[in-house]
């Protein structure tokens, strides 16, 4: 299976300096564990490229684009051209230039589709398919079976990302390409930059006026939308069990019963 | 007369076949060292300096064992007085003088009562630290060629030796004689050859000119190979000096990891290193590793030595703390923890298998120079509302601060709050970096990953090269260690004080008064990176006395005290053992009844603060001096 890797060049959240970032980190452990992942860059420098060799990936092909230019035609010319059966990339941007919106134009140009939020794949017994699990909030997962190729990006919940392994980093190869003719122009979407701001949580169902201890009541789980809940003191294990699943079943977890359960 | 005048060739003729064999057998073990990595050795200056070497530097450290350095001068100097004298002998006028013999006699008399002194060890309960296998062997072939030898050389003297005794006394010195020279290759015997070649070609040369020669030797990142993966990684002479080791199971002792029963002991380690190049090395007859797991894999100079299903587990590597108790206590000299070091940058940098939980700090350090990955400028944080000058701007300071890890820590933000005030009490022109003051590399460098370690050593070097100071003190003895010791190699050069020193210089200059807290007792534990690697042990106990506390040892104190769990990244790490570090630490505390632990180093601090049901308090040198300082007022 041929899988490529983005790699862009992200910003350490507290120090800013140019790093690995650590979504596409975790990408590239996940991408190891089904094949020898290719590592893609488009941009001015190589030095991250060389930082995600050191994290896994053996071989990184860098593509020189100017800085300021939109990178997503270059990508997109080199992956129309390579065919990867999958892309990776992280699931959002992380300072810098990142918008985190690349994977996602790269999916519309290349006219994949595109499986947000993953933190596990695997491949299917049926060859060619993969078994991807995707996060969707608050510890849970949906399954799902796909066959490539397409784009994934990669959850924060996906394994750790391996350790730097400076010797790693040394022996791996970065292969420098020039950018597809026509492909090194435009600065790509135009957004606007606003510093970050703190914005209040919104709970759901929460009175919008009320006292702060109703509030607080709503934000825990003893009124809104989880007060639906009942607290069963000391139960029967088998009641407790059917309490458990109904709740499964209201909440999605579980499809509800294919036959009525026996009473 | 034929009788004696073949005794007189024979018997000077068996030493000088024993030489031989011994001579051979050293030969044989030489190809094995010549598997390993080149090293420059300064030859004639080690031989010069031998004797000295062993004489003054070795004999320090054998003589804390009162019985094993007195047995060790007997038997030692006796075989070795008896036999270079029988071999003379050769010589036609010394063999037919007959008080020669009686000299000869009384050489070997002397090596056998040494033999029986090695035997007391052994018989009828073998020392619980020694090794068993063909250490138990020793006292017998001793026994066999003192009595021999003695037997031997009386009846010489007599003018006897045509009789059947002759023949059977000789036979029994031939016996135990050439079986101590067959030894020299894989036995006990080995360690007398053995080390005294590595006392002249020590990698560490320094170590015997009086100063602490505990820096870590940088690695060459461009090296084909980084780190130890096999034993022909190492260099030669380090190869040779874990053959030196004599099982004495004294570095096993003093080890703190393996107290806590975590998978680590140092003998066990360098006799895996012995065994793991040699795959002809008879089996292992000591403690074994606590856990008991066996070695396996494959032996020989290309093989691999590290890893689940290898000679070394990854855990026995990840439990050293690197406090150097093993080194400071190893009669053959041995630098354990230079083995550690190089086996862990092979696993660090070349296959990135760092400890899975030391991955996010290491991790931190390299990405934002520090390892809780927090924000540089929060390193001041602690000193809110006092008056912390940074230096930025400013036209030089006597005194550069430097804060180090601790200054993120709630608790040991209060010993330097203490140590800021006392500066400022004593009027000490100083400054702190502020958000320039990088991590020093300390914990990456304990881990193995040296390209970190020197990037930000490069880094903190080219910021302190921008501003102008007298001098460092700083209250973390690892930051001092790095910033003293190991920078210099990166071209970086500073005078670095530890916080205790430099306050009993206030002391002393009358610039800080200390009022006598009489009713308070303490006692000291001395930082490894302090203590051991950089031989202070004396001023943090002259601050306290100036203090006028009643200050009590624990039984283990100054250069050989216990580590406290803290050091060479074993935090981080964290391997699993039946009891921890610090709570050993603090029951030792507990036994001289003292009401106060007086540390002096944030991980000290915090790993002693984090014993549960602590009964003594755990303060900072600072923090006391700082109270009867106060208490005038
Ligand atoms: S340095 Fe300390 S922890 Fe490591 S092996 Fe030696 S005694 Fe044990
Ligand atoms: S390493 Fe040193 S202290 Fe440890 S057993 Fe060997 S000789 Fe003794």
């Amino acid at each position: 299976m041929k899988i490529a890797v983005l790699v862009s060049t992200g910003r350490h959240p507290v120090s800013g300096a140019t790093v690995l970032s650590r979504l596409e980190a975790q990408a590239i452990r996940l991408a190891a564990g089904l094949g020898e992942p290719l590592g893609l860059h488009a941009g001015p420098e190589q030095a991250v490229l060389r930082e995600a060799l050191g994290q896994g990936l053996v071989r990184g092909e860098h593509i020189v684009v100017p800085d300021g230019v939109d990178p997503v035609p270059a990508l997109a010319a080199r992956l129309a051209a390579t065919k990867p059966d999958l892309i990776l990339a992280g699931r959002r941007g992380q300072g810098g230039d990142e918008t985190g919106l690349v994977p996602y134009a790269l999916a519309e140009t290349l006219d994949l589709p595109l499986i947000p939020d993953v933190v596990a794949m695997a491949s299917d017994d049926e060859a060619g398919t993969l078994r991807l699990d995707q996060s969707l909030g608050r510890g849970a997962l949906r399954r799902v079976l796909v066959r490539g190729p397409l784009v994934v990006t990669i959850h924060p919940d996906a394994p750790a990302p391996f350790a730097y392994a400076y010797g790693q980093a040394r022996r791996g190869t970065i292969v420098p390409l020039d950018a597809a003719p026509g492909t090194v122009e435009g600065t790509g979407p135009t957004v606007e930059e606003r510093p970050y701001r703190r914005r209040p949580k919104l709970v759901k169902g929460a009175p919008t006026g009320g006292s702060a201890a109703e509030r607080l009541k709503a934000a825990t789980g003893e009124a809104g939308t989880a007060a639906s809940g009942r607290l069963l003191v000391d139960p029967d294990p088998d009641e407790a069990a059917r309490e458990i699943l109904a709740h499964l079943r209201q909440i999605g977890v579980l499809a509800p019963p294919t036959r009525p359960s026996i009473p | 007369m034929t009788g004696p005048v073949l005794l007189t060739t024979l018997f000077p003729g068996l030493v000088w076949a024993m030489a031989a064999l011994a001579l051979v057998q050293v030969w044989r073990r030489a190809a094995l060292w010549r598997a390993g990595a080149a090293a420059p050795v300064a030859w004639l200056d080690g031989l010069a300096k031998l004797p000295r070497r062993y004489l003054v530097d070795v004999h320090h450290v054998v003589a804390r064992d009162a019985y094993a350095s007195r047995m060790h001068a007997v038997v030692a100097g006796g075989l070795l007085a008896a036999s270079v004298l029988t071999a003379l002998a050769i010589l036609p006028p010394l063999a037919g003088s007959r008080i020669y013999w009686v000299l000869v006699a009384l050489a070997f008399a002397v090596t056998a009562v040494g033999s029986f002194l090695v035997g007391a060890r052994r018989y009828p309960e073998k020392q619980k630290r020694l090794s068993a296998g063909r250490f138990q062997i020793l006292p017998f072939l001793l026994v066999a060629y003192a009595a021999g030898g003695t037997l031997t050389a009386l009846l010489l003297a007599l003018g006897g030796g045509g009789g059947v005794l002759a023949p059977l006394a000789l036979l029994l010195a031939a016996a135990g004689g050439l079986g101590l020279a067959f030894e020299v290759r894989h036995g006990p015997m080995r360690h007398a050859a053995a080390g005294a070649l590595h006392l002249v070609a020590h990698p560490r040369p320094g170590r015997f000119e009086g100063r602490p020669d505990t820096a870590l030797q940088p690695l060459d990142l461009d090296a084909p190979r980084l780190g130890s993966e096999m034993p022909a990684d190492f260099t030669w002479n380090r190869l040779l000096s874990y053959d030196a080791c004599v099982s004495c199971g004294r570095c096993e002792i003093a080890c703190p990891a393996f107290a806590a029963g975590q998978p680590l002991n140092p003998k066990r380690l360098i006799q895996d290193l012995v065994a793991g190049l040699s795959p002809a090395e008879p089996a292992y007859a000591g403690n074994p590793y606590p856990g008991g797991r066996e070695a396996e894999g494959e032996r020989g100079p290309l093989a691999r030595l590290i890893g689940p299903d290898a000679r070394i587990h990854p855990d026995t590597l990840w439990s050293c703390t690197t406090c150097r108790a093993c080194v400071e206590e190893c009669p053959m000299m041995i630098e354990h923890v230079d083995a550690v070091v190089s086996l862990r940058r092979h696993q660090t940098l070349e296959r990135g298998a760092l400890p899975e939980k030391a991955v996010g700090p290491v991790t931190d350090l390299r990405q934002a120079g520090e390892p809780g990955g927090r924000s540089l400028a929060a390193r001041t944080d602690f000193a809110a509302g006092l008056d912390l000058p940074v230096l930025d701007g400013r036209d030089g300071v006597d005194v550069l601060l430097w804060l180090g890890e601790g200054a993120y820590d709630l608790r040991y933000g209060r010993t330097l709050r203490a140590l800021v005030r006392l500066l400022r009490q004593a009027n000490v022109d100083f400054a702190v970096l502020g958000a320039e003051e990088r991590d020093t590399g300390d914990l990456a460098r304990r881990l193995g990953d040296e390209a970190t370690f020197q990037s930000l050593a490069r880094a903190n070097i080219a910021t302190l090269a921008r501003h102008r100071f007298g001098r460092i003190v700083t209250a973390d003895p690892h930051a001092l260690h790095a910033l003293r010791n190991e920078y210099p190699a990166f071209g970086g050069h500073y005078t670095v004080m530890h916080h205790t020193a430099f306050l009993l210089e206030l002391i002393r200059a009358g610039k800080l008064v200390p009022n006598r807290l009489e009713d308070v007792s303490v006692t000291y534990h001395d930082p490894c990176y302090l203590a051991r690697y950089n031989g202070e042990t004396e001023a943090p106990r002259a601050v306290l006395d100036a203090i006028g506390v009643s200050r009590r040892e624990m039984g283990r104190s100054g250069r050989r005290a216990m580590c406290c769990g803290g050091g060479g990244g074993a935090p981080v790490s964290d391997v699993p053992g039946e009891r921890r570090i610090p709570d050993l630490r603090m029951a030792q505390a507990a036994e001289t009844g003292a009401g106060i632990v007086a540390v002096a180093c944030p991980s000290c601090t915090a790993m002693l603060e984090g014993v549960p049901d602590r009964k003594a308090e755990i303060r900072d040198i600072a923090e006391l001096l700082l109270q009867s300082v106060e208490a005038g007022r």
